[in-house]
């Protein structure tokens, strides 16, 4: 049964982190141009023009921001562990090892974000109280894990199995091959979800704001109650957002077309 | 082990695909040396039979024992009996993200420890001996079929296997590229090397082949010299197969 080389194409599931980028919007009039230069004028507008309260929003808000990105670093970075081994566990022939990882997705997948976390912080805090950044960050990365764990199975598995065989046969085991062969080519497909994967973390942060971590949202919260400056305050927490997920999606853009092929280093 | 015992044997092998039986009671010795060829339709087995040997097929009954390892033997370290089985794919099977040296290198670097200054003149050596040494640099994406073939065939060589096995390996090459593919496997049939091939050319059969091995539904139906085999087959499914590819 002659078979033709088969050429590897693979397509992973985008989440909700950024726009699939279409031919449509490789102009220099693009939506993401008009979107991030648009929320930078208006911030800057509402700054300059009426700097009374937007300017005292805007100093009032930066430790948010950082414990936003505290956050969403380390989830991702918990995240990417556990969809390591979560990937792995979900191919692998042990059938025990591969119930609980696939039960593990399966049930983390089918509980909303926001109910893991007030489970995770009020009701398992009543049997031991951990601190609301632990929660949150616990939470988000077990949540993140789960989908990271579907973004790795696709990645490895995108890889032909005559790679595993070629390494088997040379006298690497099976995980040997995975080490050496199959996960140094499978980062370049796993990459670019995972980034799309980070935005979306970063946005999905906005809800441990209900557990007390002044996050952006929290300190946005905290600002517009003690003046009654909801539309003020809110409108630019969300230009804040938004501008840090343009730049970011800008970044995963740019790595999905970097991350080439091998010939062409 | 004396030397006579055969390299390879196998005493009534059977494996199952669902309902399928794509082995039925094989057996085949393979003496030291010998250049065994084997032929026979699509699915007859042939494919399979050849990666029981180094056991990418686990085999459902029977017995197979190479260079005094029993592979069904429950403590046999299947691992160290490969790096003693070269093995060949016919689709070539290159790690794509290393460059045809370090193709070669891989194995012996992390399976042998040998350092990467002896791993890299051995490498050398064995592509200047498939004939590719100035693409010691490239990937196999920037390889033709044939030589991809080449430098596949010297990675399985890095690791000294005293057998090399070969699954088709011209079949997915274009025509003009299956002579070069052809005469570094005839060089290493000829360097006295113990080889196991399933093929469908009949010249590499009837040049380098000590025996050929038809294979039909699981079973082998005929065994002969190249010379006997091809010039008066007695099993009337050989003679069919012989007048429908020759």
């Amino acid at each position: 049964m002659p078979k033709e080389e088969k050429k590897q194409i693979t397509i992973i599931e985008v989440g909700d982190g950024a726009a699939i980028p279409v031919k449509s919007d490789q102009g220099l009039v693009s939506a993401w141009w008009l979107a991030f230069v648009g929320a930078i004028l208006c911030m800057a507008g509402l700054v300059i023009f009426k700097s009374d309260p937007y300017w005292r929003i805007l100093k009032f808000l930066p430790d948010g921001i950082l414990v936003t990105f505290e956050v969403t670093f380390a989830s991702i970075g918990l995240a990417i562990v556990i969809g390591l081994f979560t990937g792995l566990g979900r191919i692998s022939p042990n059938r025990a090892i591969n119930l609980v990882a696939s039960t593990y997705v399966e049930v983390v997948r089918g509980i909303p974000l926001l109910v893991q976390l007030f489970y995770i912080y009020y009701a398992l805090g009543q049997f031991y109280a951990i601190p609301a950044m632990a929660a949150a960050i616990l939470s988000m990365s077990v949540c993140y894990g789960a989908y990271m764990g579907e973004v790795f199975r696709a990645g490895i598995m995108s890889i032909d199995w005559g790679q595993t065989e070629a390494a088997m046969s040379l006298g690497f085991s099976r995980r040997q091959a995975m080490f050496y062969v199959i996960l140094p080519q499978a980062w370049r497909t796993i990459l670019p979800p995972v980034g799309n994967e980070f935005i979306a973390l970063l946005k999905d942060t906005s809800l441990v704001s209900i557990l007390a971590v002044s996050d952006l949202l929290r300190r946005g919260r905290e600002f517009a109650s003690s003046g009654f400056q909801y539309f003020e305050t809110y409108t630019l927490v969300a230009l804040i957002y938004l501008v840090i997920t343009l730049i970011l999606s800008r970044l995963v853009g740019e790595m999905e077309k970097r991350v080439g092929k091998y010939e062409s280093r | 082990m004396s030397p006579d015992d055969p390299i390879i044997r196998m005493e009534g092998v059977s494996k199952f695909f669902g309902d399928l039986k794509a082995l039925d009671h094989v057996s085949l010795s393979v003496a030291s040396g010998e250049k065994v060829v084997i032929i026979g339709p699509s699915g007859s087995g042939k494919s399979t039979l050849l990666r029981t040997i180094n056991q990418l097929e686990t085999i459902d009954a029977g017995r197979i024992v190479v260079d005094g390892f029993d592979l069904t033997a429950p403590s046999v370290d299947i691992c160290q009996v490969r790096t003693e089985l070269g093995m060949v794919f016919q689709s070539f099977n290159l790690f794509r993200h290393k460059t045809a040296l370090q193709n070669l290198t891989l194995a012996p670097m992390k399976l042998r420890k040998t350092p990467r200054d002896q791993a890299e003149r051995e490498a050398m050596a064995l592509l200047e001996k498939v004939g590719i040494a100035e693409k010691a640099d490239r990937y196999p994406a920037q390889l033709s079929g044939g030589q991809q073939q080449r430098v596949a065939i010297a990675r399985a060589l890095a690791m000294n296997p005293k057998i090399m096995l070969f699954d088709e390996p011209t079949s997915a090459l274009d025509p003009e590229m299956i002579g070069e593919v052809l005469e570094v496997m005839l060089r290493l049939a000829r360097e006295g090397m113990t080889m196991v091939v399933v093929t469908h050319e009949m010249g590499f059969a009837r040049e380098a082949a000590d025996r050929v091995v038809f294979m039909d539904e699981g079973k082998i139906l005929e065994t002969g010299h190249p010379g006997t085999f091809f010039g008066n087959p007695t099993h009337p499914r050989l003679r069919q197969f012989l007048s429908q590819i020759l």
